[in-house]
């Protein structure tokens, strides 16, 4: 792209950037052109999917490419400066002062052994030249100024002390010190919770607002930028594709890839299509050089000259610039995708339909009853001895229906997982009944009786290749169940393996390879065959798709949707996900600190939710349509401990509603007037219509 | 913090009732007896059954196994036909000097270490860590007498700089006072814990360089050599702690030949000189003190690490 005139305002102005990492086997070229602008005070979301520079682009405006990176050509002009000439001392010195950065994971991320104060306050202390107290002083001040509670105690405090959202308000007091002019912030929330998620962008926006920053806002998920961004750049294989002020890039996507990533969100998907635009194979390897546009392989609207010829920057509206040869047309502005939609051909139609269809009620696969988990609290001084219960899930009830998908979501210790495995029998339960296909399972003991119950419930992991054996071939991966369960022979054990793969979309040459050889998409497509080997009638699915980019995400929901048409399966999906589990399930349990909380069909929970905690949970997710503008229901703090769960209603401490019934009393499902099936436990529901009542106290 | 240590330290405890119960079954069982070894071939039975009567050992295990606890537990470490002492004393004359030299080759060890470890993991892949590396094996590799030999040849044989013998001297002023002679012995038992406390400290420091709070301190602006050693070798001690701990039985093993090669009058020369005779009494007595020193070693590193790691400190009272 041509560089615009360097106007006043503009702070940063990345230029024809290229950068380039030395490796055993060739150079690895992240970069290959990236042109930026970024405007003082204002904020850019560079977005893009893993492996397409974001994170690299980054790194390169601070100077701290990794390993051998180097930039080969380009200019980064910061406040009229060419960073990429400048001494390493010059660089260290912008590093602390003018240019802040807040990382990704910030347990990692800080120093375990130093106090917050210590390092929020020692870029203060090393540019500035502050003492000691000064330096302390600093810290307590910057730690208020992010939110941080009882900052002059936090300050004496060590990371593992604090909470995910605490460490990551820790981390920006820590960018913020010296008061820099540009925040660049690389995945700020990815670790987090949604709700947490919700506070820290909130916190980004509002810094940005108070000390006039210019921010540049990281991600690979474009509800983040939605709505928060000034200007949005989408990135794809080492250069920027496509940049526009947000509204117009989110209105008007012009890029085919842009067109491609907005269509494959399962929100996008919500209405009415029951597959998602998957957008075939995968980036291209930065080792190898492409010739014209990098997206052209994976394009549905590619042709010859896309592949051949130069790309050049077309300017379409103002500050509105798109790499590709053969744009969305104007004329389908909006949400209109359905150019782009579906070149696979789907296996089967709606999930559930299977035993409906048929006219007959379908049976229920698992019936789950007061289910209790409790773990005890090891302490003690000479010798370790249980003194209390951790409450992981608690008196949960729920069934799933023959080819129905179940949603379960929640945030980080809500006990969603724990319930997982109970399910899948990998856990015994501390009370409560579990009954799978009417047979009671609850305690089941005896090898034979074991292995039987194991047959009918199968698990999905969300990390598939960490779930399997690394010296073990695919076809022994996916053979191992049937060996444990006695079935078949060696030659109908390998037959098996082969239907398997090909049940998931995979060649046969995988059995002969190794779990690493696979990409994250391929690796669950083997974890989901393995799930199926032994013909379970329900799969448990924890965070099946959390790993995974947008489009490759797309790739593996829709194959769960076949797989689950051709085998008449019941999922229970879990996510932390709200649109994701929205789109796959029929039915869904939201769980807070152990409780289920509410349930019911999916689009009524998720247009209508009851209870508070669905509610704040929804209004917290953020999503790229922003067109209906409800009010918001906010909370405040964090998960509580599950040691010890507030007496009553357990999310009475953060409820804006809570009485003092709450404290006392905990609330019992309740049906509601919709239908019999959506339930909420709490004793003031939040009315149908989606309003939000006058809250009890006035409470941000 | 309190309970995290009084924990440890039950923990020590049951650890070192075993310990003692182990090397008294194991001397017990050594052929030819006590009282062979102390009367000499000559002796009748019926001298040696007296002896034996007299001794104890006639008794069963388990009564001379308490026997032997209950003199521990008042200082009574047994007596020693041949050096015609009480062990007790026999310790205290030579543990000082044993103690002295794991001390100073510790140290030595420990200061030369630290930093060459962090060198190589700066340099990692380039010519100053292979140097080091390639040196390192080369010291671990080769065993202690030669290594001891090596260097008496080399600083007394044919240059004169240092004596080939440890200082004679009976109590550690003398010994200090004639530091020379000190050199060799701590230099050779140095060289060799070195090599693995290089390697350790190199491994470890070269983990943390890669963690992500370096890069964060990298962002902050910081130089190379601060982020280097306030955030990284920092960090990269604490394994260091716990080395240092269980790296005391093969202190004590390194003195075994140390001392026997530069006439070293430490426990190491008296142990070797009491299996050549059989000395019963001085073989449990020192086995059972390196046993209690492992111990105590290990517990102090346990809680050095404690007070030093923030994590520990605060997890071990919960």
């Amino acid at each position: 792209m041509t560089p615009p005139a360097p106007a006043d305002d503009v702070l940063l102005d990345i230029s024809d950037l290229h950068v380039s990492i030395p490796q055993r086997k060739g150079v690895a070229t992240p970069l290959r052109g990236v042109d930026l602008t970024v405007r003082a005070g204002r904020m850019l979301g560079v977005v893009g999917e893993s492996g397409s520079g974001k994170t690299m682009t980054a790194l390169a405006v601070m100077g701290l490419l990794p390993g051998n990176g180097h930039v080969s050509s380009g200019s980064i002009r910061f406040d009229g400066v060419d960073l990429t000439a400048v001494s390493g001392r010059e660089s260290r010195r912008r590093r602390g002062t003018e240019i802040g950065m807040i990382f990704q994971d910030p347990m990692t991320s800080l120093n375990p052994t130093m106090t917050i104060g210590a390092q929020v306050s020692e870029g203060a202390m090393i540019h500035e030249g502050l003492s000691r107290r000064d330096a302390r002083t600093r810290a307590v001040d910057i730690l208020r100024r992010v939110g941080m509670p009882r900052a002059d105690r936090i300050v004496d405090d060590f990371p593992h002390q604090l909470s995910g959202g605490m460490r990551q308000r820790a981390m920006i007091a820590m960018a913020l010190v010296n008061h820099p002019q540009l925040l660049i912030a690389d995945e700020p929330t990815t670790a987090l919770d949604v709700t947490t998620q919700r506070q820290i962008l909130d916190l980004i926006e509002d810094i940005q607002d108070e000390f006039g920053s210019a921010t540049i806002l990281v991600t690979h998920d474009l509800g983040v930028v939605a709505g928060r961004a000034d200007e949005v750049a989408v990135m794809y294989a080492g250069r920027v594709v496509e940049s526009a002020p947000a509204q117009e890039l989110f209105r008007d996507p012009a890029h085919q890839y842009t067109r491609a990533l907005l269509a494959a969100l399962p929100e996008r998907a919500r209405q009415g299509d029951d597959r998602l635009f998957a957008i075939p194979g995968m980036p291209p390897d930065l080792r190898s050089e492409t010739t014209g546009c990098p997206f052209a392989p994976r394009c549905h609207a590619a042709q010859e000259d896309c592949r051949s010829g130069p790309v050049p920057v077309i300017t379409r509206g103002d500050r509105h610039e798109v790499a590709c040869l053969h744009p969305g047309d104007l004329a389908e502005a909006g949400h209109d995708l359905d150019d782009v939609r579906t070149p696979e051909t789907p296996v089967g139609g709606r999930g559930h339909s299977a035993a409906t269809d048929a006219g007959e009620a379908p049976g229920t696969v698992l019936d789950v009853a007061g289910l209790t988990k409790e773990y005890p609290a090891l302490g003690g001084s000479f010798i370790r001895r249980t003194v209390g219960t951790v409450s992981a899930v608690s008196d949960v009830s729920f069934s799933v229906r023959e080819g129905e998908t179940f949603g379960l979501v929640g945030e980080s210790g809500c006990g969603k997982s724990t319930l997982g495995r109970l399910i899948a029998l990998l856990e015994n339960p501390t009370r409560g009944e579990l009954r799978l296909n009417d047979e009671d399972v609850t305690v089941v003991t005896g090898r034979r009786e074991s292995r039987a119950a194991h047959r009918e419930v199968q698990m999905m992991f969300q990390d598939s290749s960490a779930a399997m054996d690394p010296r073990m071939r695919i076809d022994e991966v996916l053979s191992e169940p049937l060996v444990i369960q006695r079935i078949g022979t060696k030659d109908s054990r390998s037959e098996r393996a082969e239907e398997l793969v090909a049940d998931v979309g995979l060649a046969d040459d995988v059995l002969e390879r190794y779990p690493h050889e696979f990409s994250g998409g391929q690796v669950q497509r083997i974890g989901l065959a393995r799930s199926l080997a032994l013909g379970p009638r329900l799969v448990v699915c924890d965070e099946p798709v959390s790993a995974l980019d947008v489009s490759v995400q797309a790739q593996v929901l829709n194959l769960m949707k076949d797989v689950q048409a051709e085998h008449g399966l019941a999922y229970v999906f879990i996510s932390h996900d709200l649109s994701v589990v929205r789109h796959m399930a029929d039915r869904i349990g939201v769980m807070y600190l152990g409780m289920m909380v509410e349930q019911g069909p999916a689009d009524v929970v998720s247009e209508t939710p009851r209870h508070p905690y669905t509610r704040v949970l929804i209004d917290a997710v953020p999503t790229v349509d922003r067109e209906d503008e409800r009010d918001r229901l906010l909370v405040e703090g964090e998960l509580p401990n599950a040691t010890d769960p507030p007496s009553g209603c357990r999310f009475r401490t953060r409820c804006p509603f809570a009485q003092e019934i709450c404290a006392t009393t905990p609330p019992v499902h309740e049906f509601g007037e919709e239908g019999d099936s959506h339930s909420v436990a709490c004793h003031f529901p939040l009315p149908a219509d989606g309003s939000l009542p006058v809250r009890a106290e006035a409470s941000a | 913090m309190w309970q995290y240590i009084l924990r440890r330290t039950g923990q020590a405890m049951v650890v070192i009732i075993l310990v003692t119960f182990l090397t008294f079954l194991l001397l017990h069982n050594l052929p030819g007896g006590a009282a062979r070894s102390a009367l000499g071939l000559d002796a009748t039975p019926a001298q040696i059954d007296a002896y034996n009567e007299q001794m104890g050992y006639d008794k069963p295990f388990l009564i001379q196994y308490m026997m032997y606890l209950g003199r521990l537990a008042s200082g009574d470490l047994g007596f020693s036909f041949q050096q015609n002492q009480p062990v007790a004393d026999l310790i205290v004359q030579r543990l000082p000097k044993t103690m002295l030299l794991s001390f100073l080759a510790a140290f030595v060890a420990l200061v030369v270490s630290i930093p060459l470890g962090a060198i190589q993991a700066v340099t990692r892949g380039k010519v100053p860590d292979y140097f080091v590396t390639a040196v390192a094996l080369f010291a671990y590799a080769t065993p202690l007498f030669f290594l001891g030999m090596l260097l008496i040849v080399l600083f007394s044989q044919t240059t004169s700089l240092l004596p080939p013998q440890a200082p004679q001297g009976f109590g550690l002023g003398e010994i200090l006072a004639d530091w020379p002679g000190l050199i060799l012995p701590v230099a050779t038992l140095a060289i060799a814990t070195l090599a693995a406390y290089t390697r350790y400290v190199r491994s470890s420091m070269i983990d943390n360089l890669q963690e992500n709070y370096i890069r964060t301190a990298k962002a902050k602006g910081l130089s190379g050599g601060r982020v280097v050693v306030r955030h990284a070798l920092r960090n990269s001690l604490f394994p260091v702690i716990s080395l240092l701990g269980m790296y005391i039985p093969a202190l004590f093993s390194g003195a075994l030949v140390v001392e026997q090669l530069f006439n070293y009058p430490g426990m190491g020369l008296m142990f070797w000189q009491a299996t050549q005779t059989r000395d019963f009494p001085i073989l449990l007595a020192t086995t059972t003190i390196v046993a209690l020193a492992t111990v105590i070693g290990s517990l102090l590193a346990d809680f050095a690490y404690a007070v030093a790691d923030p994590r520990v400190r605060l997890s071990g009272d919960s």
